[in-house]
């Protein structure tokens, strides 16, 4: 069996901070990493791998240069390869376009059976891409899975709809995205991910995909163009003493508010 | 050239209201506005919160017609729904705007790429664009800033976070059209559902007590019982404790990817406060905080900050409730 596992490199969405003085959303030289929720789709697939040592694992992500170390890191989790993609910056507001340029690398790729990425990413918590990605190959799509088990070219999930726990069956191909109750990722140690060799990990470059500069699948379908603080503005009044007397006048203070 | 024509869709009646409600401001007098509801086996799938009679007189002065889609099987899913929408927006659809559900992303996604249209999620509002297009109003990074996301290609298609809404349908009718919709083009099996009952309401409580990491250990949490009880709160935690610890079952999750409160108030024990749990709490009325790091997150974005030891000032916190009362 052929697993591909979408895997996107982004920045630390934890170390990300509004500028006030600049206005604007700062960015730049921030640790970047694989986006925590492929991260459990990972997980996922090397659990499947491990129950069946002949299933074939590819990770597939898309970036430059600096992507290189993250996709190393996917790998190290257990894959047999990984690919990346250097279609430049993943932008967190188009994921149409994300979602087109992975089918067109997937397309290049020995056939999955099964393709899994993260119930969102983690910069842009659009949701969109896995669904799109099934719409481009044309195959069902689950989502969120929250179990998942394969039986002989079908594939038995548990998707966690809301007001229930669904138990659904498809014939594969298709595509699912992994909620994050699903496992615990393992952390790749420094050693396993230095021993992700050169060989493991090979990059397929636009014009490889057949994608010209101006294609119509690399043109912007979402743009963010302009942004503002998202902050509530709040009191901020720091109480410092003693538990038992900061105890007391916080509860004074929420009287005081009338929310006690 | 016709007006604008705009496509609504939700699984639920309020938000479905909603959606119409904003298509056809930006729509006017002269534009159009199509609803369109899915019913299958077992009656409306959605909205799924009403009968057609409810939701055809919910969108009276809003929509001009409800687009009925019959055949759409057992339960609500994202490729049926993308269907009926595809079929909705046809071949002069400007924009469709859907409003946040289980199998609504999926139907978003699909229904951009099959119209090759533009997508953008966690809409909140939605202007029209100087020049054409639309621009979206979202909240970005986890919650760090909002953000205005143009949509260039026609159509646009919006999924807007579910939200509240206080509707006041008139009770007139708006005409209903039956359509019906072609076999599945995926065939999916459905096992067996395995009912959840939720029993916290995180998003309707007044008094929101949340742990986060400043807790050690698992047993820990026990020490917030009798606060939650004197408090008469709702027990809610940060990301770490339900996602990463699996302490806490997620429908306790404040923040970006589980609940947001309205609470009048939000009390928040050991969480630093990253932005991604800060979304969560915007609603609340008024933020109080126990951290033992003066410099965390959580103190530029709280109203009152007890700096200090949680296992010693809990405690206190209950004995100083007790005693007012």
């Amino acid at each position: 069996m052929r697993i591909i596992v979408c895997a996107k490199h982004v920045v630390d969405s934890t170390e990300i901070r509004w500028d006030d003085e600049h206005d604007e959303v700062v960015l730049r030289n921030l640790p970047t990493k694989i986006s925590d929720y492929d991260r459990n789709a990972l997980e996922a697939a090397v659990v499947l791998k491990e129950s069946e040592p002949s299933v074939d694992l590819d990770v597939v992500m898309i970036g430059g240069e600096a992507a290189l170390k993250t996709l190393k890191e996917a790998v190290a989790m257990g894959a047999d390869r990984g690919h990346l993609v250097e279609g430049g910056w993943d932008d967190p507001f188009d994921p149409l376009r994300s979602a087109r340029v992975l089918a067109k690398a997937i397309d290049q790729l020995e056939e999955p059976d099964l393709v899994m990425c993260g119930l969102v990413s983690e910069d842009g918590y659009n949701g969109v891409t896995g669904a799109a990605l099934a719409q481009l190959l044309d195959v069902p799509y689950l989502a969120p899975v929250v179990g998942l088990k394969v039986d002989e070219g079908s594939l038995e999930a548990v998707l966690d709809v809301g007001s229930a726990l669904r138990t659904v069956k498809v014939a594969m191909p298709c595509v699912v995205a992994v909620d994050s109750a699903m496992n615990v990722p393992r952390l790749p140690t420094v050693l396993q991910v230095m021993k992700v060799k050169g060989d493991r990990v090979a990059k397929m470059s636009l014009d490889s995909l057949s994608l010209s500069a101006d294609a119509a699948e690399l043109a912007h379908a979402g743009e963010l163009v302009g942004s503002e603080s998202g902050a509530v503005e709040r009191r901020r009044v720091l109480i410092e003493e003693a538990p038992d007397e900061a105890a007391a006048r916080l509860v004074e203070y929420l009287r005081q508010e009338g929310v006690l | 050239m016709m007006a604008g024509r705009f496509v609504v869709s939700s699984a639920s009646v309020t938000d479905l209201q909603r959606m119409a409600e904003l298509a056809r401001r930006l729509a006017g007098a002269d534009g159009r506005v199509d609803a369109v509801a899915l019913a299958g086996d077992a009656g409306v799938l959605a909205p799924e919160d009403g009968t057609l009679a409810d939701t055809a007189g919910g969108l009276a002065g809003l929509a001009d017609t409800l687009l009925v889609y019959e055949g759409a099987g057992e339960y609500l899913r994202g490729d049926m729904w993308a269907a009926a929408l595809v079929d909705a927006v046809g071949r002069d659809g400007e924009c469709v705007l859907v409003a946040d559900a289980p199998a609504a992303r999926e139907a978003v996604a699909r229904t951009a790429v099959s119209c090759r249209a533009s997508v953008a999620s966690m809409c909140e509002d939605l202007q029209r664009a100087e020049g054409g297009g639309f621009v979206a109003r979202r909240s970005i990074y986890g919650g760090v800033a909002d953000g205005l996301i143009a949509l260039v290609s026609t159509p646009a298609v919006c999924l807007f976070a579910a939200g509240k809404f206080e509707g006041a349908p008139s009770g007139e009718s708006v005409p209903v059209e039956q359509r019906t919709l072609g076999a599945p083009a995926y065939e999916v099996t459905h096992v067996g559902d395995e009912p959840v009952v939720r029993t916290v309401d995180l998003a309707g409580a007044s008094v929101v007590v949340s742990v986060g990491r400043g807790f050690v250990k698992r047993e820990d949490l026990d020490l917030v019982d009798p606060l939650v009880s004197a408090l008469g709160a709702e027990l809610g935690c940060s990301r770490p404790i339900a996602e990463d610890f699996k302490w806490l079952p997620k429908e306790r999750l404040v923040g970006l990817t589980g609940e947001s409160v309205t609470a009048e108030l939000y009390l928040a024990l050991g969480i630093s406060g990253q932005v991604q749990h800060l979304t969560g709490v915007k609603g609340a009325r008024v933020v109080a905080a126990v951290n033992n790091d003066a410099k965390a997150p959580i103190t530029r974005n709280a109203d009152y900050v007890v700096v200090g030891d949680l296992y010693k000032v809990v405690p206190e916190l209950v004995n100083a409730l007790r005693s007012r009362s």
